[in-house]
């Protein structure tokens, strides 16, 4: 394989990693957005928290102990502050929301902080996670390659809970018309908050699975959350597969910008931002309300 | 490997002992105004970071200004203790003897949040309402300018211990009440450069975070290593934005050119996660650093991780204390950490090293300055510390007079392992690699040039 093309596909594959990773954290912000029509701003501070809490679980048991129970632990928060805060004040629309999230965010990072401190931790790569994945000439960190795994499984699983399973196929008919489903005798407030339990739980994974990548600190929520909230508007508010395909175009730019632009790279993801909404200002899988 | 290091770092010691021994007589004999005294130190053993003792009544007003909320408020946890310690030395001491009066030392926080309007409120704050006697800080070389403005406006005398860039003391933003004790940009590159200039590596890869620190790092690092040893070559040159999250594009940049050295200024968190995701990439090659040296970051990189990563700074011991008084600090320090609570009992505190160690040592010369003011008066503690000689916990520290620059030696190491216990009983690390043997780059390879617009302004 000549060089050019042994560091073009290396950086198509990192830009996939890092895509994967974006994804990981903008799926749960934008499911929450489709399905609930609630704009959560604390939810890169669940990501955070998660990570903060999976580092200190795997510190006590392993990495995968911390993947399974780590998420938990932020669900349950979610679901609480779901039933009795964000509840309340849906009705008065996005403006009392954004407040809200924003503070709740706030009192997190401080929570953080006043647990773990300020200082930079770090996760190890589980061992079994850890070297490179030797594949003819090309090799690839295996913790990176996972992450591309480990979210293309959670896009497979969020496919066929959506629209495969009955859960899946109340909460679709909810957003749609949630006053004919409660007609029909089915607990749709109960629905919402299990729904936004679930849009935590994305979060709390994507925490868990970064926290061995980068470091946990309390500008963790700052450092990817605003990258996850342009994908999400990019790929359009509330769709899935917009999220993705935000998330992979987004980890690409990145990758090749640093290679070929270096000097705009920044730049590149906020200019496609801006021509995407330029263009289709409901983003590009978005649809207007 | 390993007895290549011991080699490379051998023919270094032995070219920095002959160049000592060929060094005009007496043309850096220095005699020194006043000394650290181990001796004095206090018994430390009730000191908490988490529970300063603030003295009350009449008392010399330190500022510690620091980043204390907000993302970057790691930077205000991390020196807290540092300040705190002293501060609680001095006071057990009974404080110092000022204007004719024993003041205890009391330290007032200024937030400058990390941002440059939040920074000059607080110091006005401190000068005006608290009126602090002297300041300290600050993380943050357009913070730093800020609060030297500030002190400049009303008077204050103000220790930088933490910001870098050259330019802050240069003719243009030089202030008499601003001193700074840490090494500038120009001074840490020119140790580095010297450092590398004996070593076997020729081609360098630079990758420093976007703006004015890391552009004048790498440009200065360049520019000494390119006089040294010409046949160098800078294979690649990047800068990538501050808090990066994937630094994987940059490196398989990076590795299509074949580097030997990769050379980094970045500080934290974007230090911790380039060294991290170097080394999950399979790159096992050196990384000259200046920041890649809290303990957390070093023990998640575990032994592979942290072998050759190579350190400059102006304070280092590792697990060999290079002084007695380093020796008795070190031993007190660690025993006492063991007490510390949340967040002080992690391992990033464990020793007073690198940066920890450099800023106590600046803030017990800082103290030692008052003391020989007799005063809090800035024109006397300004008359003291220009062109004072001060025999350190480590080495010989110089404030120069015209440009109120510390100069002195700088240490260098490349990380090995397994590192040694320090004292009985007290491993230096376990499951990561330390200080190696460390290597003195003396003041005369690592001074910086006083600016041309400053050269005889003491007179």
């Amino acid at each position: 394989m000549d060089p050019m093309t042994f560091i073009l596909i290396t950086q198509l594959v990192h830009g996939l990693a890092y895509g994967m990773l974006l994804f990981l954290v903008a799926a749960g912000l934008s499911l929450i957005f489709g399905m609930m029509d609630i704009l959560n701003l604390s939810h890169a501070y669940f990501f955070m928290l998660a990570a903060y809490i999976g580092y200190t679980i795997a510190g006590m048991t392993n990495f995968w102990v911390a993947l399974l129970l780590a998420p938990l632990v932020v669900v349950a928060l979610g679901m609480v502050i779901e039933r009795f805060m964000l509840r309340k004040i849906h009705p008065f629309g996005h403006i009392p929301e954004l407040v809200l999230t924003i503070g709740i965010g706030l009192i997190i990072m401080e929570f953080c902080k006043a647990v773990w401190g300020t200082q930079s931790l770090m996760l190890q790569t589980p061992e079994i996670l850890s070297g490179l994945l030797n594949i003819g000439v090309f090799r690839y960190p295996l913790y990176r390659a996972f992450i591309i795994f480990f979210a293309v499984a959670m896009m497979i699983l969020m496919g066929i809970l959506f629209y495969k399973t009955r859960f899946g196929t109340i909460v679709r008919a909810a957003t749609a018309d949630a006053d004919m489903v409660n007609a029909l005798g089915i607990n749709v407030p109960l629905v919402y908050t299990v729904f936004f339990g679930f849009g935590t739980w994305l979060a709390g994974l994507a925490g868990v699975v970064v926290a061995p990548f980068l470091s946990v600190f309390p500008g963790l929520a700052d450092q990817v959350g605003f990258d996850a909230f342009v994908v999400v508007v990019m790929g359009g508010l509330g769709s899935m597969s917009g999220a993705f395909v935000g998330a992979i175009l987004i980890g690409l730019l990145n990758s090749f910008g640093i290679q070929f632009l270096p000097t705009a790279a920044p730049l590149l993801t906020f200019g496609l931002m801006a021509l995407v909404l330029s263009i289709k200002p409901t983003g590009l899988f978005g649809v207007r309300q | 490997m390993a007895e290549k290091k011991l080699f490379f770092n051998l023919c270094l010691t032995l070219s920095l002992m002959a160049a000592l021994v060929l060094l005009p007589h007496g043309g850096f004999a220095q005699e020194v105004n006043s000394s650290f005294n181990p001796s004095e130190m206090s018994d430390m053993s009730d000191f908490d970071p988490n529970n300063f003792q603030q003295p009350e009544g009449d008392t010399i007003k330190l500022g510690y200004m620091q980043i204390m909320s907000g993302a970057a408020a790691s930077n205000g946890e991390l020196f807290w203790p540092i300040v705190t310690w002293a501060a609680h030395d001095i006071n057990k001491r009974g404080g110092i003897l000022v204007d004719g009066k024993k003041k205890k030392i009391e330290i007032v926080t200024g937030d400058t949040q990390g941002k440059p309007e939040a920074a000059k409120k607080e110091t006005e704050r401190l000068c005006l309402e608290e009126k602090v006697d002297v300041l300290w800080g600050t993380s943050g070389s357009h913070l730093a300018k800020v609060i030297a403005d500030v002190a400049k406006k009303y008077k204050v005398p103000f220790m930088n211990c933490l910001a870098l860039s050259d330019e802050l003391m240069d003719e243009k933003n030089f202030n008499r009440y601003t001193f700074r004790t840490l090494s500038n940009t120009t001074q840490w590159n020119m140790a580095m450069a010297y450092y590398f200039s004996k070593r076997p590596e020729t081609r360098f890869s630079i990758l420093c975070q976007d703006y004015m620190y890391g552009h004048s790092m790498a440009g200065a690092f360049k520019k000494h290593l390119k006089k040294l040893k010409p046949e160098v070559e800078f294979v690649s040159e990047d800068y990538h934005q501050l808090w990066l999250k994937d630094f994987a594009p940059y490196l398989t940049k990076i590795m299509a050119t074949n580097p030997e050295v990769l050379y980094t200024a970045d500080w934290l968190p974007d230090g911790d996660n380039l060294a991290k995701q170097v080394r999950n990439m399979g790159l096992e090659l050196p990384i000259a650093n200046i920041y890649i040296t809290l303990r957390e970051t070093l023990k998640a990189l575990g032994v592979d991780g942290t072998e050759n990563l190579i350190n400059g700074y102006c304070f280092m011991s590792g697990d060999t204390p290079q002084t007695e008084a380093q020796a008795k600090l070190m031993k007190a320090w660690h025993e006492q950490w063991k007490t510390w609570k949340a967040p002080y009992d992690s391992d990033t505190y464990a020793w007073p090293e690198v940066v920890l160690g450099s800023t106590l040592n600046d803030t017990y010369w800082l103290f030692d300055v008052i003391k020989r003011a007799g005063s809090t008066d800035p024109e006397k503690i300004i008359e003291v510390w220009e062109g004072d000689v001060f025999q350190s916990i480590q080495g010989i520290r110089t404030m120069r007079a015209d440009d109120h620059q510390a100069v002195y030696d700088m240490y260098i190491s490349d990380y090995t392992y397994p590192t040694k216990e320090v004292y009985p009983g007290a491993l230096y690390s376990e499951g990561f690699a330390g200080p190696g043997e460390i290597i003195t780059v003396p003041q005369k390879y690592c001074t910086p040039p006083v600016p041309e617009g400053l050269k005889g302004r003491a007179e």
